[in-house]
């Protein structure tokens, strides 16, 4: 490993307190990653616990509405907790467990790394602290709700912007003060080296697992593999599968949010610019100053100010092309994959869902492409049922919320 | 001569631990910022550190991040707290420092914002994260220097020896330790392991050493005052400021008196 440069980006841009500390699990990291039986125990686990392998779906009846190129789902949001993060969870976990760490410190956006973290230290013996802006408290509550049932302390951020970057920033000042029982882990491919590397190592299985299984339905590779890139880490897991290939196209999509202007979108590569905020050096939504502007999506997980900085690396060599999706958009892809799939796309996993379905008609049909279905839309049943203005939801959420249990 | 050597010979001759006090730039806002620094020197404060505000400011707890958000909703840029240090430097003999982010820095650009902050009277400039390690990419410590600006090291408890010979070897004006293994915010006491590792830092470096986060009165500074040579107090005066803005200047002439000299 280098010292987790990826070109000009990436890095490790924290202050003195947390050299030594970056230092030691980064010695930890290469050490697991040669142990034959941590490879074991990673492996029993995801098997066993999270359930992969997550199957690759053909997506036949959208396919055929779209009349293009073959649409494949690689369903992540079977997963154990909805989502893709247990797969690194487990992964960190066990790295929390060599070290003898006693305490697990997350943050998260969506609340399903938060989830996923919470789940692990359950089940690893661990306590949990999970850091989660107040505005995406108020709008994921589900998800605090589950969380908190598996043991995990879930502490509101009001400071900033009160979103993931905030809750990031928090839990990493938890981490400086608390260093020597606790185990950070980060929930993206984001931050100080080692840990977008050690997350993406984590999640490359997810790239593993796709590529073998469109082998096997297709006897070829696919024109594309699209992922939604929050911090990055279910892009970089399932795109590392298909890097090395030059005929294979590997798309980003961030959130375009509402529209163009800042604060109204979280889409680092139309309108972010070079920083170095959060440890890490990478592209950024900010002023002139440097200050981290405000970012927007109706997918928390997506409505981040900076992205990983191995993306920014592979965006800059033309070996990742980014786009975005509205709201809006992803809204629509919702629907779409619901009524023609029965499947319920996260939010988050609508807007690659959402490109997939403009970038289908314009290929061949004998084609196919991968749409990382990252994670599953349950957690999105509040936001999604009052978007699309269900008032009869609403009848049910007041008649709900004057129930005794929480009047009391 | 850096001011801050200057000062540094002036404290030996005095046989006395300096003192430097914080301010976050635009917090309450400029002026008061310019008023506060004013009334610093006067009541017998060696240096000042000002803080330009950034958005997500990650050494700090919540006493000087509700300041920076203070003083960036009042639009203060980093052009602003140039302009101040400007102004200050001018009026004010003793040496003053900026304390900032990096990432501030750098979208300014890193050889003007050296270049501007030395014309405008900077002697050093302390930046919490850019360690030594990114040097060769980021070429923080040689830019400063080149201007003229002491870049000042930041050591912690948890650094090794290693870590510590490596930054002594780059350091310039003071070594500026954090008094524990935390975030900035005042605290009750001193942790009784800051004295033994501030001992071994005196151990392996020539430079003279700065300490602060939780020094927050006159028994913190007393209790180290023979293992460092400057006391750094931030988050204690910005509750200061916080009590009551209308009465702060009075306040604050007493309390930075009552962090020199026995009451
Ligand atoms: C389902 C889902 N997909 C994607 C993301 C975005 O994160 P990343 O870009 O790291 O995969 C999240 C984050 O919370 C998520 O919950």
């Amino acid at each position: 490993m280098s010292k987790g440069h990826f070109g000009k980006f990436g890095g490790r841009y924290v202050p003195e307190m947390l050299i030594p500390a970056l230092e030691e699990l980064e010695k930890e990291y290469l050490g697991a990653k040669a142990d034959k039986n941590f490879k074991n125990e990673f492996n029993h686990h995801l098997r066993n616990f999270a359930g992969r392998p997550t199957p690759l779906t053909f997506a036949r009846n959208l396919t055929e509405k779209l009349g293009g190129a073959k649409i494949y789902l690689k369903n992540e949001g079977l997963n154990h907790t909805g989502a893709h993060k247990i797969t690194h969870c487990i992964g960190h976990a066990l790295m929390a467990k060599r070290m003898g760490k006693k305490k697990i410190i997350a943050e998260t956006g969506a609340g399903q790394h938060g989830l996923a973290s919470a789940a692990v230290a359950a089940k690893f013996g661990f306590s949990c602290k999970v850091y989660m802006g107040a505005t995406d408290v108020e709008r994921q509550r589900p998800n605090v709700f589950w969380m908190e049932r598996l043991g995990a302390e879930v502490i509101p951020v009001s400071f900033g912007s009160k979103t993931l970057k905030d809750a990031v920033n928090a839990a990493i000042k938890d981490w400086i003060e608390n260093v020597e029982d606790s185990y950070y882990l980060l929930g993206s491919v984001v931050g100080p080296h080692p840990y977008p590397t050690m997350t993406r190592d984590f999640q490359s299985v997810v790239g593993k697992e796709a590529r073998k299984q469109i082998l096997k339905e297709e006897g070829r590779l696919p024109k594309r593999v699209i992922a939604c890139v929050g911090g990055g880490s279910n892009a970089m897991g399932i795109f590392s599968g298909f890097l090395k290939e030059k005929n294979v196209k590997l798309i980003g999509v961030e959130a375009g949010g509402t529209g163009n202007a800042a604060g109204e979108h979280s889409s680092r590569f139309n309108g972010g610019s070079l920083g170095i905020v959060e440890g890490y050096k990478s592209i950024f939504l900010q002023d002139d100053d440097g200050q981290l502007q405000k970012t927007h999506s109706i997918a928390a997980g997506l409505d981040y100010a900076g992205v990983g900085p191995e993306l920014s690396y592979l965006q800059s060599k033309g070996k990742i092309l980014f786009a975005s999706a509205t709201d809006s958009e992803a809204l629509n892809a919702f629907e779409l994959l619901s009524k023609y799939e029965g499947i319920f796309p996260a939010l988050e996993s609508s807007h690659a869902l959402a490109y997939a379905i403009r970038e289908a008609p314009k290929l061949d049909k004998e084609d196919s492409i991968i749409v990382n279905i990252s994670g599953r839309g349950d957690k999105d049943l509040f936001i999604v049922a009052n978007a699309l203005k269900d008032k009869q939801f609403g009848d049910f959420l007041k008649a709900e919320s004057s129930k005794d249990g929480y009047n009391e | 001569m850096n001011k801050i050597d200057k000062k540094i010979l002036e404290l030996k001759d005095q046989g006395r631990m300096g003192l430097m006090t914080h301010l976050v730039v635009g917090f309450p806002s400029i002026e008061k910022t310019i008023s506060y620094a004013k009334i610093m020197e006067d009541s017998g404060a060696d240096f000042i550190e000002l803080q330009i505000p950034f958005s997500d400011p990650i050494v700090d707890g919540p006493t000087i991040m509700n300041a920076c958000d203070v003083a960036l909703s009042n639009g203060t840029k980093v052009s602003n707290a140039i302009e101040t240090m400007k102004i200050l430097s001018n009026e004010l003999s003793i040496p003053l420092l900026f304390m900032a982010y990096y990432n501030n820095l750098f979208k300014y650009g890193l050889e003007r914002f050296c270049k501007d902050s030395r014309t405008a009277g900077a002697s050093g400039l302390i930046v919490p994260d850019i360690p030594i390690e990114e040097e060769p990419n980021e070429h923080f410590i040689k830019t400063a220097e080149k201007n003229n600006l002491y870049p000042i090291r930041v050591l912690s408890p948890a650094s090794t020896l290693e870590r510590m010979r490596k930054n002594s070897r780059v350091a310039k004006g003071f070594i500026y330790c954090t008094a524990r293994q935390g975030i900035t915010g005042v605290r009750n006491r001193i942790d009784p392991k800051t004295v033994s590792y501030l001992n071994s830092v005196k151990r392996e470096i020539n430079v003279p050493i700065a300490v602060g986060f939780g020094i927050s009165g006159r028994e913190h500074i007393l209790s180290l005052s023979k293992h460092a040579d400057i006391a750094v107090v931030g988050s204690a005066i910005i509750n200061v400021i916080n009590k009551d803005y209308s009465k702060a200047e009075a306040k604050m002439a007493e309390f930075v008196r009552s962090l020199l000299f026995d009451t």
